[in-house]
């Protein structure tokens, strides 16, 4: 204290001494963050490979460009697109059903809201792994249940071809992350004061008006940041892609690929090229979320 | 303010997720050691007045597996021997893909352990030329190990560049499992080429009413390339030829790979074949599903253990092949290394050379049904008597042939199984795949 006293003697402004006390937490931020992504923007200019160490040469945007020009790289963003609009959107969807159903008060809504997030508990990696079982041609239970429906004549391999793979990692996705949309959107929820109601059904207005006008805008914050939150985790999707196909039938994700490029053929200057792009996207989809929800921070 | 702060919160969150790309990467080592090019080393002894105590690392299977327990106790017997060095296991996951992925960035950050690095047959090309393992030449000079007793297949998959870099520790090679009880029956004799076995298995499956007549390894992974290669070798076609050359291009690829599609278009294999790795298909074989089945030796054993339903009812023979032509085999198995960085590459060596010598690889086979990489323990009474079929293996433990040897040999798999599998699930054409194959692979050699 006395440390403090004498420095703000020495004639140290209160903003001074704010960024003095901050700068220990701003050089561990520096540290962990701002590093590691100069580190691969430095990396991503190289020709690197970790086996061929010795042959590491200075290279400029080559890698950029060969990357634009690759097929691979190309369908793998439109998997991960694909992915992350039809993904995030189904969770938006259900995530805001469960959360308003859960919001409400019923008999036994302590246990449904354990039992809403038990999907979530679950790590990715046994959840996709007990997908796949089911999922499976000949002792999968959701063939099983189908066939003997009679919905379907014969066993359907849904992650052995193109046609059914990244719908099924889509479900299986969804079946994981829609309770963590549920249960930001319920913080959401809870914040937004009982009165407005009140006072809204004086005034006449109905459900989907109560809903339209009150819930949704004063949901907006909530919404927001639960948006955010899944986009960026489902165009970075991995875990679950790695376990049920491995990239395979029409699945390749963006980091799925830079897994494979970066660890399986040790290409470091490639495969940070990758990581920039998919930085340089998530930054993108922040951006266009603050600008089209038109919100304003200082509410969140 | 705050509006700043919320921006600065959300740019650290995003920077975080590129920092997988450099938190793995190689961590600068001071002084001039990154340049791990050369693969010699020189090994100066000096007469040392007594042995200094060291600690060695393997990698092994891990603990749920049968061979934890018969390796632990091989290296305690080693320990007993060589009371100056203790042994510690280093468990590793069951998947080959993710073992070499640890493995490179290990090394890539050139870690001095584990000391003795348990290598797939198609790794030791690439941890040579990276220069991740050390030359054994010397150490088996003065070792006086006999190298002819070893297969000849496990041993070029160890030799890079004319120099030996590991020692071959178990063997397999890709078998087809036949049901003896169906063939029978229906008066077939087991399938020599590609058409004898879509017929058996068509008729086999129509009358006794089995579900699925062909189960083999279809899934877009390591396994897919030792399954694809079959085909390729069995019809007189190859990847790379001895100079390295790109010599996929080929209207016997085309072929080969056309085999595999029609087997899935026609019924004989099921269509959800495309998710199949060993274990899957062995599960639908072994629940007797199937009446043929591509696999390794290592199923053998499960299939004919008392509670399995087709115990004595299955026979193995060399793959099918194309017409006019000879079957092939991939070679599988492991092999083990010295790793290059490691302290003690002295002591490594020396383990290295028990557990490879004919006496432990001997117990390795009778204790963990692994196959031996050395030629006389095929005629040894008692592991013949443990496995019988082993005789019969021999020939095909012989004739395997290894994938493609380059350094850079995880790209040209990935490159097989990639457009190989979006020809078995129908997305691109055999002759659209076999062109893709050529023009990348020819790019990954060109690099």
């Amino acid at each position: 204290m006395r440390f403090l006293t004498t420095i703000h003697k020495r004639g140290l402004s209160q903003i001074q001494l704010a960024a003095l006390l901050m700068l220990p937490a701003l050089i561990v931020i520096f540290l962990i963050t701002f590093y590691p992504l100069a580190q691969t923007f430095l990396f991503s200019l190289e020709d690197y490979n970790a086996k061929f160490a010795t042959a590491r040469k200075f290279v400029g945007p080559a890698n950029y460009i060969k990357l634009f020009l690759d097929p691979d790289f190309r369908a793998a963003l439109r998997q991960t697109l694909f992915f992350t609009v039809v993904s995030v959107s189904a969770e938006f969807v259900l995530g805001l059903l469960v959360a308003l159903v859960i919001h409400r008060t019923f008999p036994g809504r302590g246990l449904v809201r354990a039992a809403v997030l038990v999907p979530w508990a679950i790590p990715t990696v046994i959840s996709a792994r007990m997908w796949e079982w089911m999922y499976n041609d000949q002792f999968g239970v959701i063939n099983d249940i189908l066939v003997k429906l009679h919905l379907i004549s014969a066993p359907v391999p849904w992650l052995g071809q193109p046609a059914t793979a990244m719908w099924a990692v889509i479900v299986t996705d969804v079946w994981k992350t829609t309770p963590f949309m549920a249960l930001l959107l319920l913080a959401g929820l809870q914040i937004i004061p009982e009165e407005l109601y009140e006072a809204a059904k004086i005034d006449g207005a109905g459900t989907w008006q109560r809903f339209r006008r009150v819930t949704l805008p004063l949901l907006r914050p909530a919404i927001l940041v639960a948006l955010i939150f899944r986009t960026l985790d489902a165009f970075r999707v991995f875990d679950v892609v790695f376990v049920l196909t491995r990239g395979a039938s029409g699945t390749r994700t963006l980091v799925v690929m830079n897994q494979e490029v970066f660890f399986s053929f040790l290409e470091f200057g490639y495969g940070s090229a990758i990581s920039v792009l998919v930085f340089v996207f998530v930054a993108l989809f922040s951006f266009l979320y603050m600008r089209g929800l038109g919100l304003r921070l200082e509410t969140a | 303010m705050k509006k700043l702060m919320y921006l600065l919160l959300v740019a650290t969150l995003l920077s975080g997720l590129v920092a997988i790309g450099t938190a793995c990467g190689p961590t600068p080592t001071p002084g001039p050691t990154a340049t791990p090019k050369v693969v010699e080393k020189i090994v100066v002894i000096t007469p040392t007045p007594a042995p200094k105590r060291v600690t060695l690392i393997i990698t092994g299977p891990s603990s749920g597996e049968t061979g934890y327990k018969v390796l632990q106790k091989q290296l305690e017997r080693f320990t007993k021997e060589n009371p100056n060095i203790e042994v510690k296991i280093q468990e590793m996951p069951w998947s080959s893909t993710l073992q070499h992925d640890m493995f490179a960035t290990w090394s890539a950050g050139q870690l001095p352990t584990p000391d003795i690095l348990r290598l797939d047959i198609v790794w030791p090309a690439e941890f040579a030329a990276a220069g991740w393992v050390i030359s054994l030449d010397d150490y088996i000079k003065k070792a006086g190990i006999d190298m002819k007793d070893f297969l000849e297949g496990p041993l070029s998959g160890c030799t890079y560049q004319g120099k030996v870099v590991c020692l071959p520790y178990f063997t397999d090679a890709g078998l087809l499992y036949y049901r003896k009880d169906l063939l029978e029956k229906h008066g077939f004799k087991p399938p020599e080429t590609f058409a004898d076995l879509k017929e058996q298995a068509l008729a086999i499956t129509k009358k006794e009413g089995i579900k699925n007549g062909f189960v083999w390894q279809g899934d877009a992974y390591e396994g897919g390339t030792c399954d694809l290669m079959e085909y390729l070798w069995g019809n007189g076609a190859d990847v790379l030829d001895d100079k390295g050359n790109v010599v996929i291009d080929n209207p016997k690829a085309v072929e080969a790979l056309s085999v595999m599609v029609d087997y899935i278009k026609s019924g004989v294999s099921p269509a959800g074949v495309t998710t199949y790795k060993e274990e899957d298909a062995r599960n639908v074989f072994q629940r007797g599903d199937a009446v043929f089945m591509r696999n390794w030796p290592y199923a053998w054993a499960a299939m004919n253990a008392p509670d399995s339903p087709v115990k004595g009812k299955v026979g193995a023979k060399p793959m099918v092949h194309g017409p006019g032509q000879k079957s092939a085999a991939t070679l599988g198995g492991w092999n083990l290394a010295v790793n290059k960085f490691s302290q003690n590459p002295d002591e490594a060596f020396k383990l290295v050379a028990f557990l490879t010598s004919a006496e432990i690889q001997k117990g390795t086979a009778l204790g963990a049904g692994l196959s031996p990489t050395r030629k006389s323990l095929y005629k040894d009474a008692d592991v013949l008597a443990a496995n019988p079929f082993w005789k019969d293996f021999f020939d095909i433990m012989i004739g395997a042939k290894p994938r493609p040897v380059h350094p850079r040999y995880p790209e040209i798999s990935s490159v097989l199984f990639t457009e190989a599998h979006k020809a078995l699930t129908g997305e691109q054409d055999a002759a659209t795949a076999i062109k893709n194959m050529a023009k990348k692979i020819t790019d990954i050699v060109k690099k």
